[in-house]
């Protein structure tokens, strides 16, 4: 009974209410590091991920349920698994990788021709923009072709992991998006 | 809607066993709810993991598609839903496709998680990682490895011990932590509790890393006993399995090198006296065990402390301890009973053990320690108990009766009694039946007196019995023993009876038993009788049985009127067919058809035994079975204990699992048929006899060597099996030059001799070397030398390196000797001393051995030089006496003359005197044989 009741508060003020998000990306593009950036505040020490991390956090009064899945070409095919209930889906680019930016190009477009992540809002991260030689948030716009999405609210972030700049402005914008379109 | 689907789970107690489809459904729509339902997810998977338990299985795509749902449960933190994900993802690892993508999200519960997951998390690890992924968990595995939490240290070593299949290489690398975690004690709780319930920790870490170190070490010798010397001293080890587990390593070792058991007498001997039972156990086990492979090499004073620490474990109260201690004393019961006849006193309390595993393994190893005496008084014992024990347990009974008939045939009388009594009055399924059958079969063959009782019982049994395997087994002895007894006609009526009463299976094998007793010499009138009862069946319903009433009908009437050899044959056959070369043969025969069938199967090359023969070589096995059954459950390679194989095997004490006799016999038959396939020996006609293989070379030469001599009637044929141990070297044109000993005075003279060409690397190949010889018996000792190119070869292709010319080499051999032995084949004789009386000619020598060999040593070797069979069980030597009489007795292999030797031992502190007595029809090989025996 107690459930039921607390079950119908959630509902009311629109807390607790748990988001899915999908960190994808490359392999080495950094979203082990903004997952647990965002969890811990703290830059952690990171090794390939072999299948995916899972994290629950709350922000702003949200439960964010963010899943980090590996990057390597060898786990990519399983993402697919993964993308059913996806409130929102951060790909994120390592700026200064310019060889692999049409893979990148190339994974993103198929990724978003799903038909379970039609209505999740889109946040991508030029990340790495510490290093030397990065592409700035519009070079990488372009490479990765991002004005060809229709109907769909997407939006991109430079960013660095490391430095803790530009993610909480990204997801800033994810959650205001997402509040909006989907509660 | 959460009172509606817990109703679904109402029936999970009741015992059926859910649905698996609606399982699935269950499960992935459940666990990929968000967000999701800890409690309901952890009985979801309990119900999937008890489906899989079961034994069902789910097709890949569904196992997949499991997988991957309950990876989704990652997201949820609690700690009881994690254990079950992990039991899960365990139990779906090896169904499902993909089960890497769990790595990640483990690895991380393994370092951060808490301790209650941290152990199931370890032990799922293993199961995701493959080869390629293992790297990457090496340095989690190796901190948990020296956790100072007991349940997460064993996780990691067992853990690591599933890797060592997967991936070596990284398993490999933790040594240094195993060895740490053996010595590091880590109690059981964690933590301090409160109050004190648990009192004693196990300390099972160290079992389990000893157990680890011991998979890494294993093929390092020295740093196993390096191992053994560290935590053999003070207290090191606190488990008691690890302390069993040393014991183990200790065994594993002595088996491989048998010179190490001295330098590991006083630890054993102060292990004898460990306060655990289990070590006591286990080391007198491994002492007993080895004192049957090695017995000159266990010291009198350790066998006898190991026996006596099996006698006081057999009168403790914990069962499973004196079941142990028994089945232990019951092993060294086969080979040397006398060596615990000091706790019959004990054996024969155990007899009324409530516990029936106890009672009836004290009874069997009694029967074993019994002397003539008190068997008579055993067997009474237990036929008051018998009916009472389980169908298994009584056919370990009469099995062990079954030893005794061939091991004291002088109490036929009791034992025979006995049988039929279980026989008769016992209930008891096909197996136990068939078995006291057996035992009765094996009493008619070889124990001559108890024929005429044992025949008309089992006839009365006959009358009434259920089993037609049996029904069928029984005729066929009727028939095969019926006509040669004094009152054949009392068989016949038996017989008959079965024809009038049974069904169509049972008449056509009472059929071909009557049709053996149209022949009987001992009483004439009964051949019109029995072909007047052939008439009658041949009216028979069944075509079986008509068919063979008519076949032999004729076959009577052709033997009797033109006295046809080969119709008498076909009635009463007096020979049989090698088995197993018959059945090679035949399958080769029918594979090959290169003419679809135009030519007859030809028959003649095929080893004919006669009766004897038979009777010879069915209780050498019998022989060999009764100590190898028993002993090889024990000790995974107990290298030839039977005297069959020991003189072969003596030398290579661990040279591997000693051949079974089907293999043997498939091998002395490939012998011949690779003789007869050569166009230069099948001139010489049928092979007469071969030898058993003989070394000539050490086990662990470069080349071995390994010689067989070859009888034909006219010539002899030494043939040289070579094997190639080198890896890199192949040998060309390789000969074996014998010399004759005596050149001058050899009556051999050298026909050819055939080389080998190429003999590659590890491989096995013959030579042969042909003589001419007189017809009598010519005995001639060879001096042999290999002779040989040897080629350096590519390590990549295996072809030789053109650019080497090869060195021209030789190796010496030993002396391979063609004596009276190999003139004689085994043979068996109901009455020894009877027969032994009746033969004519006799010769006696004298010998003084001054080796230092036990008897039984001696005796093994007689056995194997004058190839006879050892008879009334004297083959085996008492250990605890200074004299013995082997009794033995064989055949000319050229003309079949009976020949029976009594040679009595003493031993003495100079040596051993022996006196050989010699008798036969043949005076000549008679005396060679005894003049010729060392």
């Amino acid at each position: 009974m107690g459930n039921f009741f607390s079950s119908m508060f959630d509902r009311l003020w629109g807390v607790n209410k748990e988001l899915r998000i999908l960190i994808l990306g490359l392999d080495g593009a950094g979203k082990t590091t903004i997952l647990y950036r965002l969890q811990i505040g703290e830059v952690v020490t990171t090794k390939p991920t072999i299948g995916f991390n899972v994290e629950t956090l709350s922000y702003k009064n949200l439960k964010l349920n963010v899943w980090d899945l590996g990057g390597q070409t060898s786990i990519r095919p399983y993402w697919r698994c993964y993308y059913a209930d996806t409130a929102a889906v951060i790909f994120v680019v390592d700026s200064t990788d310019k060889d692999r930016m049409a893979t990148a190009a190339k994974e993103l477009h198929l990724m978003l021709q799903e038909e379970e992540l039609q209505d999740s809002a889109l946040l991508v991260f030029a990340n790495k923009q510490d290093q030397p030689g990065a592409l700035t948030a519009s070079e990488v716009s372009k490479e990765l072709n991002l004005v060809e999405l229709k109907d769909r609210s997407w939006s991109i972030v430079a960013s660095s992991a490391v430095k803790g700049e530009g993610i909480t402005e990204g997801l800033d914008w994810l959650i205001d998006v997402v509040k909006e379109e989907q509660l | 809607m959460s009172t509606h689907t817990y109703k679904k789970f109402e029936n999970a107690g009741s015992g059926d066993l859910p649905d698996r489809m609606t399982i699935y459904q269950d499960c992935m729509s459940e666990f990929n709810e968000s967000p999701v339902n800890p409690k309901r997810c952890r009985l979801l998977i309990s119900r999937l993991l008890r489906l899989l338990a079961e034994g069902e299985t789910f097709p890949e795509n569904e196992a997949t598609a499991l997988f991957f749902s309950i990876s989704k449960l990652f997201q949820h933190p609690n700690d009881s839903l994690r254990q079950s994900v992990y039991l899960a993802i365990k139990a779906l690892s090896s169904i499902s496709e993909d089960v890497l993508m769990a790595t990640s999200s483990i690895m991380k519960d393994v370092q951060n998680g808490s301790d209650l997951v941290k152990p199931n998390a370890i032990r799922a690890l293993t199961t995701v990682l493959d080869e390629s992924t293992a790297f990457s968990a090496e340095r989690l595995l190796k901190s948990a490895v020296v956790n100072k939490h007991p349940s997460i240290s064993s996780a990691a070593l067992t853990s690591s011990y599933h890797l060592l299949p997967i991936a070596e290489a990284t398993a490999k690398r933790f040594v240094n932590e195993t060895q740490e975690a053996v010595m590091d004690l880590k109690p059981f709780p964690h933590r301090n509790v409160v109050g004190d319930y648990y009192p004693n920790s196990t300390f099972i870490t160290q079992y389990h890393a000893l157990g680890l170190l011991y998979q890494l070490k294993k093929s390092d010798k020295m740093a196993l006993l390096k191992l053994i010397r560290q935590f053999s001293d003070n207290n090191t080890l606190k488990s008691q399995l690890a302390k069993v587990g040393l014991v183990k390593l200790v065994s594993e070792l002595v088996t491989r090198d048998a010179q190490l058991f001295s330098s590991f007498q006083p630890l054993l001997n102060n292990w004898l006296s460990n306060k655990y039972e289990s070590v006591q156990l286990e080391t007198a086990k491994l002492i007993t065990n080895f004192a049957i492979q090695h017995p000159h090499l266990v010291s009198a004073e350790l066998h006898a402390s190991a026996v006596t620490t099996l006698q006081s474990l057999l009168t403790v109260p914990r069962v499973s301890a004196r079941f142990a201690a028994l089945r232990i004393l019951n092993r060294v019961s086969m080979v040397s009973p006398e060596k615990i006849v000091v706790c019959n006193p004990e054996l024969e309390s155990l007899i009324n053990d409530p516990n029936r595993n106890i009672s009836t393994y004290a009874i069997t190893t009694l029967l074993k320690t019994g002397t003539e005496s008190n068997i008579s008084s055993l067997i009474s014992t237990i036929t008051k108990f018998i009916h009472e024990v389980s169908d298994d347990f009584k056919i370990i009974i009469v099995d062990a009766i079954r030893t005794l008939s061939i091991n004291f045939p002088q109490e036929w009388m009791a034992i025979l009694n006995f049988l039929i009594d279980v026989l008769k009055n016992g209930e008891g399924g096909l197996k136990f039946k068939n078995n006291i059958v057996e035992a009765l079969i094996d009493m008619v063959s070889f124990v001559p007196q108890a024929k005429d009782l044992a025949l008309e019982n089992l006839c009365d049994f006959i009358e009434d019995c259920e089993f037609n395997e049996i029904l069928v087994r029984i005729l066929h002895l009727l028939g095969k023993e019926g006509p040669s007894t004094a009152t054949p006609s009392l068989y016949v009526r038996h017989i008959y009876n079965r024809v009038v009463l049974e069904n169509s299976i049972i008449r056509s094998a009472a059929v071909v038993a009557l049709s053996k007793f149209a022949l009987t010499k001992n009483d004439p009138t009964l051949g019109e009788s029995i072909v007047s009862l052939l008439r009658r069946i041949a009216n028979d319903q069944d075509d079986e049985v008509r068919d063979r009433a008519t076949i032999a009908l004729k076959f009577i009437e052709s033997a009797k009127k033109e006295e046809n050899p080969e119709a008498r044959e076909f009635v009463q056959s007096r020979y049989s067919y090698d088995l197993p070369s018959l059945e090679s043969k035949l399958s080769s025969y029918i594979s090959s058809n290169a003419d679809s069938f135009q030519t007859p199967f030809d028959v003649t090359n095929i080893r004919k035994y006669t009766e004897d023969e038979a009777k010879a070589i069915e209780l050498k096995k019998k022989q060999e079975q009764l100590l190898k059954g028993h002993l090889e459950n024990g000790s995974e390679s107990t290298p030839g204990l039977e005297e069959g194989s020991k003189g072969e095997k003596r030398d290579s004490s661990y040279a591997g699992p000693s051949l079974d006799e089907h293999q043997e016999d498939l091998r002395s038959t490939k012998y011949a048929e690779e003789l007869l396939s050569m166009e230069q020996i099948k001139e010489f006609g049928p092979l007469v006899n071969s030898s058993r293989t003989i070394d000539l070379t050490d086990p662990e030469a470069e080349f071995v060597v390994r010689g067989v001599k070859h009888l034909f009637n006219n010539h002899a044929v030494l043939q040289f099996n070579i094997t190639n141990t080198l890896t890199d070297i192949a040998l060309d044109n390789v000969t074996v030059t014998c010399t004759p000993e005596n050149p001058s005075e050899s009556s051999l003279e050298e026909l050819f001799s055939l080389s080998i060409d190429r003999l590659s690397p590890s491989q096995e190949a013959a030579c042969y070397v042909a003589y001419n010889k007189s017809e009598e018996i010519v005995m001639e000792g060879f001096l042999n030398n290999l002779t040989f190119t040897t080629r350096e070869l590519d390590p990549e292709t295996q072809q030789p390196l053109d650019d080497t010319e090869g060195f021209q080499d030789e190796f010496d051999i030993d002396s391979i000797f063609l004596n009276a032995g190999d003139y004689i084949k085994s043979s068996f004789v109901g009455d020894f001393t009877n027969a032994f009386d009746e033969l004519p000619n006799e010769e006696v020598a004298v010998y003084n051995i001054k080796e230092n060999i036990t008897l039984q040593e001696l005796v093994d070797r007689l056995v194997v030089n004058t190839s006879c069979l050892p008879l009334e069980s004297t083959q085996y030597a008492p250990s605890d006496s200074s004299s013995h009489t082997v009794k033995l007795f064989g055949k000319s292999a050229l003309k079949g003359e009976k020949i029976a030797l009594v040679v009595k031992l003493i031993k003495t502190s100079k040596g051993i005197a022996m006196k050989a007595q010699g008798r036969s029809e043949d005076a000549t090989l008679c005396s060679y044989l005894v003049n010729g025996l060392m």
